[in-house]
């Protein structure tokens, strides 16, 4: 028996190691080692069968291909939408707090269209915002029968109507994040500070604000992470990238460039930059956890 | 706190506004039914009911297979993260070996990875071994970016776990594994209902992996059933929105169900 | 069932030893207390014993058996751990069957096991409990229970009282007395109260920054410290020490706080004494406070109520020396007094200066 020479800590490292090592390969063989060759294939062109050795000028390359700039504005059009998708959930989860009758079905209530896929809320947000849907109905029965929109159909409007879903379909999972942080608030510093004087606004500002603020950090880092990383389901369902490529984001324009036009080394790149993108969001998220190893 | 429920004003505004967002956030559900409960002449016409395009959807859309093969689809990735989380989990938090924390951070910073930075390589990999007709593929994707996450909340969760417990376990005779299987897993039942559940929605509601790492038609989950129904020429919306309501069913009921320990799981993950 | 031995065993953390070569032998069968102040490695050396912490130098041996690479599940030890560590998901039943499960006992063994065990520490009715719904004193016996249903080699104890209420405590301490003596298990039993390691213990073993001052049966540790740490350490209020200068001259005058003291020649004999400075040692029950003698001045009373503690000061010109003395529950002394003590020299102490040793021959 090998295993009697080794201490007793060798044998709680060994141990250790082994039980690492299953989710170890896979995270490596299918994280890790895809983003080096995401590196290599960035300098080639590779159609994913023959690989051709480019070099350094794939990248000046793609960053003169106006798609690209297309994508990276449209993700930077859809950031504004990120303080509404804080914001209402922020808000939502507030008002639940106050815990009037029946909060809790309401809080199941809040919570269920997480539990439907993106793709169906695509296809619902599609019949919403269709010529014939919800929306134009509502804006004709407040009156204005003389307005109907497309939003969906229109190069200016299409981004914002994206824009709109995303916030609905993040609601769910913020307001349970901040609903969660409102839990953990001890009730007896809001009666200290009711005590002392202090009115609802101000309770709200000194007291539970700064107490969220770390769940208010980490439902940013995941509410961008998700607007650069998650759309893509929405805007497969909803718009396919268009009208022109209004609605095609930086996921999007990789998903369209490997598989439809077969440029898998362009793909290859456009993925990095975008790695490079949620890493800098990322490390803001691992500064947050980091703080609790 | 017990918060005194007296009617007033304020009170009532609460709840009608609550009950708006209510009506907002049930609106999806709303249109799947009643957009549902036309055929597609009747849709288009605006008037009359009927559960024609109930019946024929299966004509349209193999819901059944697809929901099973969604179904399988999350319970082996599932079943694939809590084999190797749990293990790992339990050596980063009470094994610690040689540079443990740093390959810990390592596996956390997969995190931010998202999939369409490596999709072009894992993509051809997993054609190249051949993984893209069947399932097996698919699965192993999902559980490749399902495992950071949960192995992030289990070591959390374990290092809350006294390590005398352990140790009491060890010296009543148990070994590594036995320690892991007969204390460690059975106190964490909150932990693996939160992966669970994250998991499974997340899995069950994924396009682009399910787009891209199945082949075979008769494969096909749900949410890419669904897809490729909406992006036909001829597609009959009442149809669609009858598929999209089964396909919104089964995460629905595990949502509810697990909901009270997703709550807690959260917490356990951020507020320490 | 079979004794332990720890033979120069040290462990090293970050450098700094945590023990310190101890060499220590435990008999079958007996209850081995290891006291110490806090920090001194007391739960690294029975860790270490159970296995769950490494050796780094030394050897450890269970019978004659080498333990050092031994796994903890092969050396067939119990240990109570100083916050009980319960199974939170398992009834108070499975707790204390679980290491017999473990081991493949038959259910029917382990439900008598059990049941005996539950009957002597009186937790039959707490049997279907989660640890969640006990008691802390319930808690404890259930560590207990977990440790004796295995009938193991050695049980381990850290500060197993430590948590609970000082009359819970008092009642413990008699049970695991008896336990122990009814098993007949070599025991290890950790501890920083003195009152336990004076009333449980065969032998007391006390140690101090990871190195063993002394191990001695209770009242010789008493009697007879090895040098002034544990003659501090052991006997509550603990042992005055003050500094005296010897002359030699047949008999031995001491002079304290510059008054004297003549230590009769029969008194001295035992001791090394030579001319120069020791370390005097005198407990407070050894002094009589009265008319004659050095002279002191009651600083403060302590009514303890069988007692009363007095804190004196004795004093000369420059030099002063703190003394405490323990007089009767209904003394008349006050604070401010000035009176005069005497110390009952027979049961004096000297211990080396600068080493702390003590001087009596033979030792
Ligand atoms: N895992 C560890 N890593 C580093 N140092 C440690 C470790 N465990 C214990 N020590 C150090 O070793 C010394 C002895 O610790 P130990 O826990 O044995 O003390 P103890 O006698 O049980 O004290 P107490 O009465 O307070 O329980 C202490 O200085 C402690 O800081
Ligand atoms: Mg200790």
């Amino acid at each position: 028996m090998k295993a009697r020479r080794l201490t007793l800590s060798q044998r709680r490292q060994l141990a250790g190691v082994v039980f690492a090592l299953p989710a170890l390969a896979l995270v490596i063989g299918l994280i890790g080692v895809p983003i080096g060759q995401a590196v290599y294939y960035s300098f080639t062109q590779w159609d994913g069968i023959t690989t051709t050795w480019i070099g350094p000028s794939t990248w000046s390359q793609a960053f003169h291909n106006s798609d690209l700039w297309t994508a990276l504005k449209n993700n930077a059009a859809l950031l504004i939408w990120v303080p509404v998708a804080l914001g209402l959930p922020l808000a939502i989860a507030v008002l639940l707090h106050q815990r009037v009758a029946g909060w809790k079905i309401f809080r199941s209530i809040y919570f269920l269209p997480t539990a439907i896929s993106w793709v169906v809320l695509g296809l619902v947000a599609e019949r919403f915002f269709a010529y014939q849907g919800t929306l134009n109905s509502i804006i004709h029965a407040i009156g204005l029968s003389g307005v109907t929109t497309n939003m969906l159909g229109n190069e200016s409007t299409a981004l914002s109507a994206l824009g709109i879903t995303f916030v609905f379909t993040m609601i769910g999972t913020n307001t349970m994040l901040f609903l969660t942080g409102l839990a953990t608030l001890d009730p007896s510093l809001e009666e200290a500070a009711r005590i002392d004087g202090a009115g609802r606004w101000r309770i709200f500002r000194h007291i539970t604000l700064p107490h969220l603020s770390r769940f208010i950090q980490l439902a940013f880092v995941m509410t961008v992470i998700a607007l650069f990383s998650a759309l893509f389901s929405l805007i497969f369902v909803m718009t396919g990238g268009g009208p022109g490529y209004a609605t095609t984001t930086m996921e999007f324009l990789i998903y369209q460039t490997g598989f439809s036009q077969g440029q898998f080394g362009t793909a290859a790149l456009y993925g990095l930059i975008l790695f490079a993108i949620t890493g800098v969001v990322g490390i803001v998220q691992l500064r947050l956890i980091g703080s609790d190893l | 706190m017990k918060t005194r429920r007296s009617v007033s004003p304020g009170r009532i505004a609460l709840f009608v506004t609550m009950l708006a967002i209510a009506v907002a956030m049930l609106y999806p559900f709303w249109v799947m039914i009643t957009d549902s409960l036309h055929t597609q002449s009747q849709f288009i016409s605006g008037s009359g009911f009927s559960l024609g395009s109930w019946r024929q959807l299966s004509a349209a859309l193999p819901v059944g297979r697809q929901v099973l093969n969604s179904t399988l689809i999350c319970t082996v990735s599932i079943f694939v993260i809590l084999a190797v989380g749990l293990p790992a989990g339990f050596a980063f938090a009470k094994l610690r070996f040689r540079a443990s924390s740093l390959v810990f951070l390592g596996v956390v910073s997969a995190m931010m990875v998202p999939l369409q930075a490596i999709v072009m390589p894992e993509f051809v990999n997993i054609t190249r071994i051949g993984l893209t007709s069947g399932y097996f593929g698919a699965v192993l994707v999902y559980a490749a970016l399902g495992t950071p996450f949960s192995i992030f909340l289990f070591t959390t969760y374990f290092r809350g776990v006294p390590d005398e417990l352990v140790e009491a376990g060890i010296v009543d005779g148990l070994g590594y594994v036995g320690a892991l299987w007969r204390l460690v897993v059975p106190i964490a039942v909150p932990a693996i209902a939160t992966v669970t559940v994250l998991q499974f929605i997340q899995i069950w509601d994924d396009l682009l992996v399910g787009l891209l790492f199945i082949q075979n038609t008769a494969d096909r989950p749900i949410t890419v059933g669904l897809a490729a129904l909406a992006s036909g020429r001829t597609t009959s919306i009442p149809q669609l929105m009858a598929g999209s309501f089964v396909s919104a069913l089964p995460a629905m009921l595990v949502y509810l169900g697990f909901q009270r320990y997703l709550v807690k799981g959260l917490t356990m993950g951020i507020d320490r | 069932m079979a004794a332990i031995t720890f033979d120069g065993v040290t462990k090293i953390f970050a450098g700094k030893p945590a023990v310190d070569s101890l060499s220590l032998h435990i008999d079958d069968g007996e209850f081995m207390v290891l006291v110490g102040p806090s920090g001194c490695g007391k739960t690294t050396a029975l860790r270490m014993l159970a296995g769950l912490e490494e050796i780094t130098t030394g050897r450890l041996l269970i019978g004659d058996q080498v333990v050092n690479n031994v796994l903890p599940k092969d050396r067939d030890v119990a240990m109570v751990f100083q916050n009980y560590a319960l199974y939170p998901h398992m009834s108070v039943a499975q707790n204390m069957g679980f290491a017999l499960k473990i081991r493949g006992e038959s259910k029917d063994v382990i439900r008598s096991k059990v049941s005996d065990a539950a009957e002597i520490l009186r937790l039959t009715d707490y049997l279907d409990r989660r640890p969640r719904a006990l008691s802390g004193g319930q808690r404890q016996r259930v560590a207990m229970g977990r440790a004796i249903v295995r009938s193991p080699q050695a049980f381990l104890m850290d500060e197993p009282l430590s948590n609970l209420d000082a009359k819970l405590r008092v009642e413990m301490r008699l049970e695991i007395a008896r336990i122990q003596r009814l098993l007949g298990v070599a025991t290890l039993y950790v501890t920083h109260d003195q009152v336990e390691a004076m009333t449980m213990g065969d032998r007391v073993a006390v140690m101090r920054d990871g190195q063993l001052q002394q191990v001695a049966r209770p009242q010789d540790l008493y009697d007879r410290p090895a040098n002034d740490f544990v003659a501090g350490f052991i006997g509550s209020p603990p042992m005055n020490l003050l500094r005296a200068g010897v002359a030699r001259d047949g008999d031995v005058t001491l002079s304290i706080a510059g008054q004297s003291v003549t230590l009769p020649e029969r008194l001295a004999s035992p001791y090394h004494l030579a001319n120069g400075e020791v370390t005097f040692g005198i407990r407070p029950e050894d002094i009589v406070v009265g008319a004659t003698g050095l002279r002191a001045r009651v600083e403060r009373c302590e009514a303890l109520g069988a007692e009363t503690l007095v804190h004196l000061s004795l004093n000369a010109k420059g030099a002063s020396q703190h003394l405490v003395a323990k007089a009767g529950p209904r003394t008349t002394i006050v604070a401010g007094d000035d009176l005069a003590v005497t110390f009952a020299l027979e049961h004096a102490h000297f211990f080396d200066v600068t080493s702390g040793a003590t001087l009596r021959v033979g030792s």
